[in-house]
């Protein structure tokens, strides 16, 4: 109960709550809608959610100076791609922030004649672009953790003989064709085994960077969705939403989880 | 920009900030109702108090644990008239925060038949009861204070200094009603979260007095009061001394 009133005391964590009905609500719309429900339960349901959707909007209008001030703190850093990666993504939600307070500010009623459809774009494509930055640093903190896990295991283990075998047997087989390919393909699929292996250790290894890739690759479904560039439908992004929200929610209960910088 | 993240990231601190527009938004409605010319921002200032007073329902939803937390740790203070005060304030606070919770689900379609008028004035009176016990604690606590005061030999000194330095006060009023309003300035000045928490609560009992209609005052008090209780509320946050505590 303690840690309730703990984890309700930061409003990131109840926007995150609300999120994680709200692609819910749009989970079980879809499935309703599926499965031939009364449509005033579907109205209910819809409603529902665009209720969420504007408190959250509401939540989230001093989102822009946090995002800026995250900016500020990203240019520090002491890895240049990192440094580039984070920055940018912080201005472009910085910027998904503004258009969303504008939007709220149109839904509400505070500014007329408001092209709704045109900043909803807008807002969307900012939130791909931060999302894109994310998760090249994602593949990038993973390249770097990939390499330094080879050069731990080549300097304790000697590279074995079966490994040097495949080289030989291509650089003396050239004369036939055929044979390096024969060869080739049960050496690749070894050499593949054991890249995701290496990439399967490396992640149980770091359950922060394990939890923001796959919190960052669920979330870039809903703006590729909304933007038409790859529609997957409303189930899909309800359910995306929905996992990504509650890995959101894993990282704020348990800060340790949570990728830093 | 750092102070004011840190106080944004804190729930409560972003309720206090929509609680303040939205009763200022309600004191400006009040004020511009008359004006013609200004239809359009009145308008607007409607629909911003509607969309604050929604919100922050759906933001209070888990508030009930809070409070039932907060009065389970209130049962074990060691002042039995402190804790007493606290305890009923604070179940008070939960049976309104049911209510609210309550009316949030008729207005969202989630429960429809419910009646919103009954809800809506059980939740007033939860709110009601638990300003009371919270005014309650006040006065005691500033009884308390203006008796530890009395008994402190060095302002003893400073009273008889006052009342010898106005004798045409003490001559018109009377004297024992003068010190005493010495005594509670004295120990308010000195004391300035338990001022704070007074007036707060004091602004705060207009609200379900007029919906309760056992005091009608206007929307414009109404939202004047409000906009004064939030106002202390973010301050009491900024500056955490100024908390009154347990």
């Amino acid at each position: 109960m303690d840690s309730w009133v703990r984890f309700n005391a930061q409003s990131q964590a109840k926007e995150r709550v609300i999120r994680a009905a709200q692609y819910a609500c749009t989970l079980l719309g879809y499935t309703l809608k599926k499965g031939g429900a009364a449509a005033e339960l579907h109205k209910t349901i819809s409603q529902l959610e665009a209720h969420m959707s504007l408190t959250r909007k509401l939540l989230r209008l001093g989102n822009s100076v946090e995002a800026l001030e995250a900016a500020k703190r990203a240019i520090h850093l002491s890895d240049s791609v990192l440094r580039l990666c984070l920055t940018i993504s912080h201005l472009n939600k910085a910027m998904y922030f503004a258009c969303d307070n504008v939007l709220w500010a149109g839904k509400t009623g505070l500014i007329s004649k408001l092209d709704q459809q045109k900043w909803t774009q807008r807002s969307f494509r900012y939130y791909l672009f931060a999302l894109i930055l994310n998760l090249t640093r994602d593949v990038y903190e993973l390249r770097l953790l990939i390499e330094s896990e080879e050069r731990y295991r080549a300097s304790r283990s000697p590279p074995s003989p079966s490994t040097t075998l495949p080289a030989d047997s291509l650089s003396s087989s050239s004369s036939s064709p055929a044979a390096p390919a024969t060869i080739a393909l049960p050496v690749m699929s070894a050499w593949l085994c054991r890249r995701l292996h290496l990439l399967g250790m490396v992640l149980y290894n770091n359950p922060p960077l394990l939890l923001d890739l796959l919190k960052n690759s669920c979330d870039i479904f809903i703006p590729l969705d909304r933007l038409g560039i790859y529609p997957t439908g409303s189930g899909f992004v309800g359910a995306c939403g929905l996992a990504s929200s509650v890995l959101s929610i894993l990282t704020i209960i348990n800060p340790w989880l949570k990728l830093k910088p | 920009m750092d102070a004011v993240v840190k106080f944004t990231n804190q729930s409560q601190g972003r309720d206090r900030i929509f609680r303040a527009t939205q009763y200022a938004c309600a004191l400006s409605i009040y004020l511009l109702r008359n004006n013609s010319e200004r239809k359009d921002l009145v308008a607007k200032l409607i629909s911003l108090e509607a969309t604050m007073s929604a919100g922050r329902k759906l933001f209070r939803l888990g508030n009930t644990i809070n409070s039932i937390e907060a009065a389970k740790r209130t049962m074990r203070l060691s002042d039995r008239v402190l804790g007493l005060c606290l305890t009923a304030a604070n179940i008070n606070r939960a049976l309104y925060f049911i209510c609210d919770n309550a009316l949030w689900a008729r207005s969202v379609g989630l429960i429809r038949d419910i009646d919103k008028e009954r809800w809506s004035l059980n939740a007033s009176r939860c709110y009601f009861l638990s300003l009371v016990m919270h005014l309650t604690r006040d006065v005691y606590v500033v009884l308390q204070l203006m008796a530890q005061k009395v008994r402190d030999k060095h302002f003893r000194q400073k009273m008889d200094q006052h009342v010898s330095e106005n004798p045409e006060v003490v001559d018109v009023v009377v004297p024992q009603l003068d010190a005493f309003l010495f005594v509670l300035l004295e120990s308010l000045k000195s004391h300035p979260a338990v001022a704070l928490d007074t007036l707060k609560n004091i602004c705060d009992l207009f609200i379900p007095l007029d919906r309760l209609g056992i005091y009608q005052s206007n929307a414009g008090v109404v939202g004047f009061c409000g906009l004064m209780s939030s106002l202390i509320g973010i301050l009491t946050l900024t500056h955490p001394e100024l908390r009154i505590k347990p």
